[in-house]
């Protein structure tokens, strides 16, 4: 029965973030724009032979992952305090761990449709096939945007309300989250360079640890994220 | 009546400092005129002995910081933050000597002030994951919130200390892993690392200390203010 009430309200906390992103349009549009805009940037300069951008091309790829989703993970909490619903987020029936896991989700559906856009255009603008193994990709991609979701909510959690909060967020996020972007990129080239080794398992492990571990710190730490 | 700067500094007001600095210099003789030069790299070698004590004050100094914001965040008390920033800052401290003395040597032994290597990499992050917790420390000017800010940061980014220690057995790398060396630098070492990590427990005291008193300055500022009379025109 409480399992069932925390699907529920974990079904009804997503539904009222996309609801609200949908109708208002705010942020993971801007991501988007940002997305396409680094795409291009990156396609306009990379002039090299394949074998040389198939190298260096998935470190660019979670570089604007990262760049460009880190406006949908400083919105997910941040939006709740912009639009006077703190408390009530707060106050909301269920464990803190929960509120943190429907953040969490939504800011990975986000990070999802980022990179449903970005990979097209980075294949297109480049001119790298970054698909030729979509399901070890696949893997990579929910790993990394478990990882960058996770860290990305608490820290949108915690500069919540300061004034500088835009450029703080990122500021701190970006080191915090490095070991995840690192390995997600190295993951990435090794997939596109040859065939999979122990190396690539090797950043899939360190991957899983850091996404784990800061999902699970961030559920547990998240009670104290939403205290006043 | 108040005495000039050096009268000041030279008395003996402070007995553990003063143990503190000779046991910095009893390091120094050792490291200088003590241990072994070594037969490839020279004197430039000595840089290590140096090198792994603030590598050593940089993970304890994280680690204690990420220790003590968790006490505050389960207390609630300011005096864990206080001891929580007073490590943190001197970690950072540390670090940033981990970097530089690292950088010096790795120019003689590698040819290059700066390589992608694991163990730097990951050392150069947890700098940044330092410095990124007291930027936003200094933004916000409720004390309690700034601990509880501090403790949750300190304790997601405690997650970078394995990856500090164990990059070079996970990863492949240049950094040396416990490399062999005469018994006499080892025992240098060792009583090096011992000073230092006993001058970083000074520093840590003092500076919590003056955390502590500028929190209880600003509060007697602001009763004060909030006591004084308004004037009537």
């Amino acid at each position: 029965m409480q399992a069932r009430h925390a699907v529920q309200s974990l079904y009804w906390l997503i539904r009222k973030d996309l609801q609200r992103e949908m109708r208002a349009l705010h942020a993971w549009s801007s991501m988007l724009l940002l997305g396409l805009v680094l795409a291009f940037l990156v396609g306009s300069q990379l002039v090299l032979p394949p074998e040389q951008k198939a190298h260096v091309i998935g470190g660019l790829l979670w570089l604007a992952i990262f760049f460009a989703g880190s406006l949908a993970c400083e919105h997910s909490l941040a939006s709740e305090r912009d639009a006077g619903c703190w408390q009530a987020f707060a106050l909301y029936p269920v464990a803190p761990s929960l509120l943190f896991l429907s953040k969490v989700i939504t800011t990975n559906i986000a990070l999802a449709l980022l990179e449903l856009v970005l990979v097209p255009a980075f294949v297109v603008l480049s001119d790298v096939p970054l698909a030729p193994r979509p399901v070890p990709l696949l893997v990579v991609a929910l790993l990394g945007n478990l990882g960058v979701a996770a860290i990305g909510t608490i820290v949108s959690g915690l500069t919540a309300g300061l004034k500088q909060r835009s450029g703080l967020a990122v500021l701190l996020l970006l080191p915090l989250v490095i070991p995840v972007i690192l390995s997600a990129a190295e993951a990435t080239r090794l997939l596109l360079s040859g065939p999979l080794d122990s190396q690539w398992w090797t950043w899939i492990r360190l991957l899983s640890v850091f996404a784990a571990v800061f999902t699970v710190v961030g559920a547990l730490a998240f009670e104290y994220v939403l205290e006043e | 009546m108040s005495r000039p700067w050096p009268v000041n500094a030279l008395m003996i007001k402070d007995p553990l400092g003063w143990m503190v600095f000779s046991l910095i210099l009893l390091s120094t003789w050792l490291v200088f005129f003590v241990a072994p030069t070594e037969a490839t790299m020279g004197d430039v070698q000595r840089i290590v002995y140096l090198h792994v004590a603030v590598a050593w004050g940089g993970l304890a100094g994280a680690s204690v910081m990420g220790c003590c914001g968790v006490a505050f965040l389960i207390h609630k008390k300011l005096a864990w933050d206080y001891w929580s920033q007073a490590a943190g800052e001197v970690g950072w401290l540390c670090a940033t000597l981990t970097l530089v003395s690292g950088s010096a040597w790795a120019h003689e032994a590698w040819g290059t002030w700066w390589t992608w290597e694991p163990r730097l990499t990951a050392s150069l992050v947890l700098w940044f994951i330092f410095a990124g917790i007291f930027l936003l420390r200094s933004a916000i000017d409720d004390p309690v919130r700034r601990a509880r800010v501090g403790g949750v940061l300190a304790l997601v980014g405690m997650s970078d200390i394995p990856l500090v220690i164990m990059a070079t057995r996970w990863f492949r790398g240049v950094h040396p892993v416990s490399p062999a060396m005469e018994p006499r630098m080892r025992w240098v070492l060792l009583v090096t690392v011992i000073c230092y990590t006993a001058l970083f427990a000074y520093l840590v005291m003092r500076r919590r200390r003056q955390l502590e008193g500028m929190e209880l300055a600003s509060q007697l500022e602001a009763s004060a203010w909030a006591t004084c009379p308004v004037p009537h025109h």
